[in-house]
């Protein structure tokens, strides 16, 4: 039996914690997700950049109390890509 | 962080960070607390003062309580809202609820002034009403057993006219609804905060 091939974009730790996360939420911080999946700020960045580059991602840079504050958002593209992971997993999972 | 994944341990990465995102609601003891005292102190104020003054005994003290609690608590809500890491959708909700509840408590407290009733028992079952609900979109237990309590309180209300029954019904029912899972949720949050 054949699998579907799983999404190389979100078939990483840190990417899948981070859209994992997002899909529980509207929109979080930097920090709120640097804290939640204990990633180091260089590691986030990166990980933040490919996925924004796959449009699973919106990030959005502002300020928030005199601070520059980055927010991240899932599109509904990511959604869609969350979506079929997780039934890709389960197909592999049985 | 950036090993590939068995499909067991994508699971789990989705499992853990979705229970992450479902415990990160705002910080609400702050609420609970502030009205916790305000009312318990409206409820107190217009049991003593209720044969010394005609505006206590009418019901001043509730109004004083609620403007001071709304002014409080929007300037509380705008602060905390520029300062939120986080947005949950349950916030919202949680939101609608006691948005819900002030619009019908006003509205069963102006139908029972209306026909001379005391509104206290059914305002009693209404918060009972959002507490609860609250405590379960949050999980929190303290906050569900508190609006059970609050529901006690307000079915007992019903059977009584005794000024000093009401005050205890009321005011514990706020202590142990509000007060005591405030504590406990400011003690998690901050616990949250500096982990």
């Amino acid at each position: 039996m054949a699998f579907a091939p799983l999404d190389p974009v979100l078939h990483n730790q840190l990417r899948l914690a981070v859209v994992s996360l997002l899909v529980g939420v509207e929109e979080a911080d930097f920090t709120f997700i640097l804290e939640k999946t204990g990633a180091t700020r260089g590691n986030l960045s990166v990980q933040l950049s490919k996925l924004k580059e796959a449009g699973y991602i919106r990030v959005k840079k502002t300020f928030k109390e005199n601070y520059p504050n980055t927010s991240c958002a899932l599109t509904p593209q990511g959604i869609t890509a969350f979506e079929q992971y997780v039934a890709a997993i389960k197909e592999y999972l049985g | 962080m950036d090993q590939d994944l068995t499909p067991e341990q994508s699971l789990k990465v989705i499992e853990s960070m979705i229970g992450q995102a479902k415990k990160s609601f705002s910080r609400m003891s702050f609420y609970f607390l502030l009205w916790g005292v305000l009312l318990i102190a409206a409820m107190a104020a217009t049991y003593l003062l209720r044969n010394g003054s005609e505006a206590f005994s009418q019901g001043a003290s509730w109004g004083i309580a609620g403007l001071i609690g709304g002014i409080l608590s929007s300037i509380h809500g705008a602060r905390e809202g520029r300062r939120q890491p986080v947005n949950n959708p349950m916030d919202r909700v949680i939101g609608w609820i006691w948005g819900a509840f002030v619009i019908t408590m006003m509205i069963v407290i102006a139908a029972s002034v209306s026909n001379h009733q005391d509104p206290g028992g059914m305002i009693t079952l209404l918060t009972g009403f959002a507490t609860f609900l609250t405590g379960q979109i949050m999980r929190f237990k303290p906050l569900i057993i508190g609006g059970v309590l609050f529901w006690i309180a307000g079915l007992a209300m019903h059977f009584t006219n005794d000024p000093l029954t009401l005050t205890a019904l009321y005011c514990g029912s706020m202590f142990f609804g509000y007060i005591i899972p405030g504590l406990m949720l400011k003690n998690q949050e901050d616990g949250l905060r500096t982990a």
